[in-house]
């Protein structure tokens, strides 16, 4: 049963991707109009344009060139890039472990971030301790990834004159100079996603703050901070996991915010500046990426629940 | 049937008052703020949108210049004053045209059903599973360099962002409704779906879809400096927030004035639309997902 369901979703995060695929052949190649002049400029001669016609196969009808493409990227053959004429894979590799590197920084901060918040609200819920946690949380939750960067920015640059304005990194960079330009990017991203896990995480450890198995720990006379982190945080944060998942599919267009802010050379900038250039096949593989990342995190999302709850099993069976 | 005049359960606007969360009062009394400033802006700037040679260039906080001076002369608090109402028209309109496309498509897609209604899911799901800003890039790119930079595009962005989003919640919203007594009663008179949706379904979902456009509005404001600071948004010299931001992002370590100045406008107003968008949520019995932007 759990297979079937599993099978399912699967299937239709296979179709989903196929039609965002198409959304994206189309916004790239078709409804831009003459994609020649369109990155060429509308001085270019009428050569370079042919040329390119040829590199793209544009002269071939709509349909043929999205199989084509298709094909191809299924495959591993993701073309060259317009702008700077290497290989796509080439390119990409790079900026892909930045920006990996980058995103396991922000979960890692990210999860003491939910974390402590909540287990500090629950111990004190109601005192003024949880209300004042309560307003920044909502706070922060209003404020959106692209301010809090400049925020974090200004606070820990100007005033706080600890970390670099910008947060390059080169392939010579030591452990130090990572460190410091991963800290604001990975913060923002962390805090943009922990906010509502925390508040989500509080209420839930209250709720099992009252409940017979925490009653029974707390009557044998266990401290109260056994009772805390064994007995009633590891059954508070199960529903959180799904929360956690969906904070990834997050990531994956927060990255491309914050890294510009902080231009960190990641993916996410690497989407802008094909975007700039307008640089066809970079920008198809770019924007796919992206949200195959988003795809494969709500799917994950989806299994989680699936198997964490096992009522959901039921109701969707 | 509730039909139009019942759809949000209120009869006396002082009730409504005084029944309202704290939240909704100051969120409210802050936008009413920004409105008046988007209105009277342009009038008490004490100097122009593009005027250089105010003071300094990139000088910081001052009696003159409460938010500096920006690289080529100009004032920021002027630019800011004049960008005003540009943020909010174009949050109001991106999100009144997501709304009005969005909702359309899903309680058409609920009132029909069947293949169709699969289809449509299909397609919605697959532009929800673009990130809202690669959406966003995309649609900027997909409009081709002769739109770049006019406001009108970024109305557009934002409505192509919402759109599938709204469409998701309206058509859940509606699907509750297209099984009850009234709705099949229409049908059977033979009104056109059109009309069955105008009449029956919108001002039955009107609660969820004024919440879902309020919440969308605060953080129109935020997408639009998004893009304006990514470069895609309105070109300068238009004092828009997120433009200017990203023109004085070299300043940041000389003159913080002129970064914190419209950031610090950029947030307050997004605070503000976001806690009267919890207040309505709450008062109209609509739970509140402040889940991922």
């Amino acid at each position: 049963m759990i297979l079937r369901l599993v099978g399912l979703r699967l299937f239709t995060a296979a179709l989903t991707l196929l039609c965002v695929s198409a959304i994206v052949f189309m916004a790239v190649e078709i409804l831009p109009g003459d994609v020649a002049s369109n990155v060429l400029g509308q001085f270019s001669s009428e050569t370079a344009r042919a040329a390119l016609r040829e590199q793209l196969h544009l002269d071939e009808p709509a349909i043929e060139r999205y199989f084509l493409w298709l094909g191809n990227v299924l495959r591993g053959n993701l073309g060259i890039a317009l702008s700077s004429r290497r290989p796509i894979a080439d390119i990409l590799w790079p900026r892909i472990t930045n920006t990996l590197i980058l995103s396991a920084a922000a979960v890692a901060i990210y999860i003491p971030l939910a974390l402590f918040p909540a287990v500090v609200q629950a111990v004190n819920r109601n005192r003024s301790v949880d209300h004042l946690i309560s307003v920044i949380t909502l706070l922060l939750a209003s404020i959106p990834d692209f301010l809090l960067a400049l925020l974090l920015l200004i606070i820990f640059v100007v005033f706080l004159p600890l970390l670099p304005a910008v947060s390059i990194v080169t392939p010579s960079t030591d452990l130090v100079g990572w460190l410091k330009a991963l800290i604001l990017p990975a913060l923002t991203l962390a805090i943009v996603m922990a906010v509502y896990a925390a508040r989500m995480l509080r209420d839930n450890l209250i709720d099992v703050l009252e409940a017979q198995h925490v009653l029974m720990a707390r009557l044998r006379g266990l401290p109260e901070r056994r009772v805390m982190w064994i007995h009633a945080l590891p059954n508070a944060i199960v529903p959180t996991l799904n929360v956690t998942a969906l904070n990834f599919t997050y990531l994956a267009g927060g990255v491309v915010i914050v890294e510009k802010v902080f231009g960190f050379p990641g993916f996410g900038s690497l989407m802008i500046d094909a975007i700039r250039f307008r640089d066809v096949p970079l920008v198809e593989i770019t924007v796919l990426i992206a949200s195959c990342v988003y795809i494969l995190a709500n799917l994950l999302a989806d299994l989680a629940a699936i198997l964490l709850i096992p009522k959901l099993r039921q109701e969707r069976a | 049937m509730i039909g139009w005049a019942g759809a949000f359960g209120i009869s006396q606007p002082r009730d409504f008052w005084r029944s309202a969360p704290r939240n909704f009062k100051i969120g409210l009394a802050l936008l009413v703020a920004y409105l008046a400033i988007a209105t009277i802006g342009p009038f008490i700037a004490p100097y122009g949108a593009t005027e250089i040679g105010t003071g300094p260039p990139v000088s910081g906080m001052s009696l003159q210049h409460p938010m500096g001076v920006d690289q080529i002369g100009r004032d920021v608090f002027s630019r800011v004053l004049y960008g005003a109402h540009l943020v909010i028209l174009l949050s109001l309109a991106g999100t009144a045209l997501g709304l009005a496309l969005g909702s359309l498509i899903g309680l058409l897609s609920a009132y029909v059903g069947g293949f169709f209604d699969e289809a449509v899911q299909r397609i919605i799901e697959a532009f929800v599973s673009i990130p809202y800003i690669v959406l966003g890039l995309l649609a900027v790119y997909a409009a081709g360099p002769e739109f770049a930079g006019r406001p009108a595009l970024m109305v557009l962005v934002i409505a192509i962002v919402y759109a599938p989003r709204i469409a998701r919640m309206a058509r859940a919203a509606a699907l509750d409704i297209v099984t009850r007594d009234y709705v099949t009663a229409a049908r059977l008179r033979g009104e056109r779906p059109m009309s069955v949706i105008w009449h029956d379904l919108t001002p039955n979902t009107a609660s969820t879809l004024l919440v879902e456009f309020a919440l969308r509005t605060g953080y129109a404001p935020a997408l639009i400096a998004a893009f304006g600071f990514l470069g895609f948004g309105v070109q300068p010299p238009t004092p828009e927030w997120g433009a200017m931001i990203s023109e004085n992002r070299n300043l940041i370590l000389l003159a913080p004035a002129t970064v914190l100045g419209p950031g610090l406008s950029l947030a307050f107003l997004v605070i503000a639309v976001n806690l009267t968008a919890e207040g309505l949520a709450r008062m109209l019995g609509q739970s509140v997902d402040l889940s991922v932007q």
